[in-house]
């Protein structure tokens, strides 16, 4: 027990700062129920694909600066594939946006590896290549998206077998965002891939000794990473029905939710349920600030030093623990 | 969890109830504002209105703003935040006509006003206050054509292709050269309402010596008129916006004769009007509403007294100097600089 908590006590940490808001904003707000759960989700959703890509890339050791302009690739290749085709032809849409996305990642990693300047630097220069890519693809916003695909993103979960009042309160959106993350990170975490990613992000010179290809662990991060952006990208196309070329605030955002998720900056440790939650607590405190009518140049201040409150409380128990 | 959903049911039937009593007599309303684009001075001016009219009317208790730079999906976040929050009224600008409707139609369903200003939304039942772009085109054009005693060259400097509010002006400005059988568009270019931009086709054009009498400027002013004080070439009529610089240049350049029209941000006051009115029960029939410029000339009294009277030194020079709209704004200089909402 005491091991389980030891283990994952940063998650259970995080939780319990997410209970708390959402009692708060319970407390400001009495009619807070199922409505404002989904907006807590939809809104979290585009921030959610995006913390995802950036852990995994920085449990590998790295970064990847081009997330935000990665999305916006794949969100309006998504709306101008989707605009005007039929709901049957949105399934290849939605393939081949996530191709695409896997595409970016991967020529992101192999960049990297083959040229050998710093992940920071080609993922930086890749931030404006995207982004130029996106401007080309459609230069104003526009496309389409098809409605089944937007309907699986809006309003509760309705199952045959289970009634009404068991699953009004659980948003679509929030299924959405942790089956497509699951099956995707679950399987890859307990294989081969998923140890090599964690042990080049602990020490990539082990890794080597250990007969890890790191080059190609390196690239396959990238792509795990592109694949997510691609997820962020459609979700965003899901959530407006339309394509955005200028990319959003999703860089700062993920490298944010990040560091709260209890992953650590220099790789190989941390998971993505921490991040995850993190993505969350973030999108509370929007919500909490809106509801209390706070100055709105306040409330990224507020937002920030929540942050680095957090992080550093939990630097100062996890060095305590250390030396206990 | 049964429990639970009749709270759910008892709250929105309370939250309907309610916003029907206040409809009825008693005005006490919480505005909702939603903007994507912050540290512009046009949307700046856009906020500030909003709180002071807010403010000027007496009738608003809250503003809740959201106020950042974001994209369209931020955008909904905080459209569906101010649903959360109960608001009456939401006055947006909205970051795209498309990309909303979702959240929008939430808000209506949840029996909230949407007013959007500056831009359309498409969706069902959302109000628009806008500028008159068509008439803000029309009515500088008709000016520079008169002045030009209705027959001429003139250069024609439009804002960004595809953009709604170009198409708008470029109606108005062909309107009025229908009426003007004698004046020719020499030459015709997009300055992206770009200013570094706009003074380069300018010199360029000048360069040629194509002789031209009256420059249209889609708000793009004070560089056009740098640019020819820098070539050397006498100046010519020039039409621009109520830019602060512009503005500035109609009093003090030497043999400049020209005319600001004017494009207020303070639409976001006019929107807390409109929403205000809705809410009282006074829609009005046409869910468009658009907002009417003015022209100040320099070369009439009248254009040079309003001119004078616009001017404000502790006004952000990066303001539009056309702080309020009359039959819509009802709050003071003081007020809209202050920049201060009901409870502040």
């Amino acid at each position: 027990m005491t091991g389980f908590l030891k283990k994952h006590g940063w998650t259970l940490g995080l939780l319990a700062i997410l209970l708390t808001l959402l009692i708060a904003i319970r407390v400001v707000q009495p009619n807070f129920g199922a409505s404002g759960l989904e907006s807590l989700a939809r809104a979290a959703l585009p921030f959610a694909f995006a913390t995802a890509a950036m852990a995994v890339v920085v449990i590998a050791g790295g970064i990847d600066l081009s997330v935000a302009s990665m999305m916006a690739v794949t969100g309006v290749t998504a709306a101008v594939l989707m605009d005007n085709a039929t709901e049957g032809q949105a399934v290849f849409a939605v393939i081949a946006v996530l191709l695409v996305g896997i595409a970016m990642g991967a020529i992101n990693g192999a960049l990297i590896v083959l040229t050998k300047v710093p992940d920071i630097v080609v993922t930086l220069a890749m931030l404006f290549v995207w982004e130029g890519v996106a401007l080309l693809i459609l230069s104003t916003p526009g496309g389409g998206a098809a409605d089944w695909l937007r309907s699986i993103i809006a309003g509760p979960v309705s199952l045959p077998f289970l009634p009404e009042a068991w699953t009004f309160w659980l948003p679509n959106a929030f299924i959405f965002m942790a089956v497509a993350i699951a099956v995707i990170w679950l399987p890859l975490r307990r294989s081969k891939l998923g140890l090599s990613i964690y042990a080049i992000g602990s020490d990539d010179t082990a890794a080597f000794r250990s007969g890890i290809a790191i080059g190609r662990t390196r690239v396959a991060a990238y792509a795990v990473a592109g694949l997510f952006c691609a997820l962020g990208g459609l979700s965003l196309t899901m959530g407006t029905g339309i394509g955005e070329p200028v990319p959003g605030p999703y860089l700062m955002a993920s490298v944010a939710a990040v560091v709260l998720g209890g992953v650590v900056l220099g790789g190989g440790r941390g998971g993505l349920l921490g991040p995850i939650i993190a993505v969350f607590i973030l999108r509370a405190i929007r919500l909490l600030l809106t509801l209390m009518a706070v100055d709105p140049n306040v409330t990224t201040i507020v937002e920030g030093t929540i942050m680095v409150v957090v992080v550093m409380l939990g630097a100062i128990l996890m060095m305590r623990e250390r030396r206990s | 969890m049964k429990r639970l959903t009749q709270t759910v049911a008892a709250g929105a039937v309370i939250a309907s109830l309610s916003a029907a009593a206040f409809a009825a007599g008693h005005a006490s309303y919480t505005i909702g504002v939603s903007n994507t684009v912050q540290g512009n001075g046009w949307r700046e001016q856009m906020i500030c209105a909003m709180n002071a009219q807010a403010l000027a009317s007496g009738d608003v208790a809250e503003m809740i703003i959201a106020h950042r730079n974001t994209d369209t999906a931020g955008q909904l976040e905080d459209i569906r935040n101010l649903i959360e929050a109960d608001v009456d009224a939401i006055v947006l600008n909205p970051s795209n006509p498309d990309g909303l409707n979702d959240a929008i139609e939430d808000a209506i369903a949840a029996g909230i006003v949407v007013v959007a200003v500056d831009a359309g939304v498409t969706a069902e039942g959302a109000y628009i206050l806008s500028n008159n772009q068509e008439e803000y085109a029309y009515l500088g054009a008709r000016w520079l054509f008169e002045q030009l005693g209705g027959e001429g060259d003139v250069v024609y400097m439009r804002g960004i292709a595809g953009v709604s509010a170009d198409t708008d002006r470029d109606n108005g400005f062909q309107r009025a050269l229908a009426e003007f059988p004698n004046i020719t568009v020499v030459h015709e270019v997009f300055t992206g309402w770009q200013q570094d931009q706009g003074k380069q086709q300018m010199l360029d054009f000048l360069a040629t010596g194509i002789p031209f009498d009256g420059v249209w400027t889609s708000g793009i002013d004070n560089v056009i008129v740098d640019a020819f004080l820098e070539s050397d070439v006498p100046l010519v009529p020039i039409v621009g916006a109520d830019n602060a610089g512009f503005v500035q240049m109609l009093t003090e350049v030497e043999g400049l004769e020209g005319a600001a029209v004017t494009n207020p941000g303070s639409v976001g006051g006019a929107g807390v009007t409109l929403a205000l009115q809705i809410l009282e029960g006074n829609a009005p029939d046409d869910p468009l509403v658009l907002v009417d410029p003015a022209l100040w000339d320099n070369t009439t009294d009248d254009g040079r007294a309003q001119i004078t009277s616009a001017q404000n030194p502790n006004l952000d020079p990066e303001w539009p100097v056309s702080v309020s709209i009359d039959g819509w704004t009802t709050y003071s200089m003081d007020q809209i600089i202050a920049c201060e909402g009901p409870g502040e």
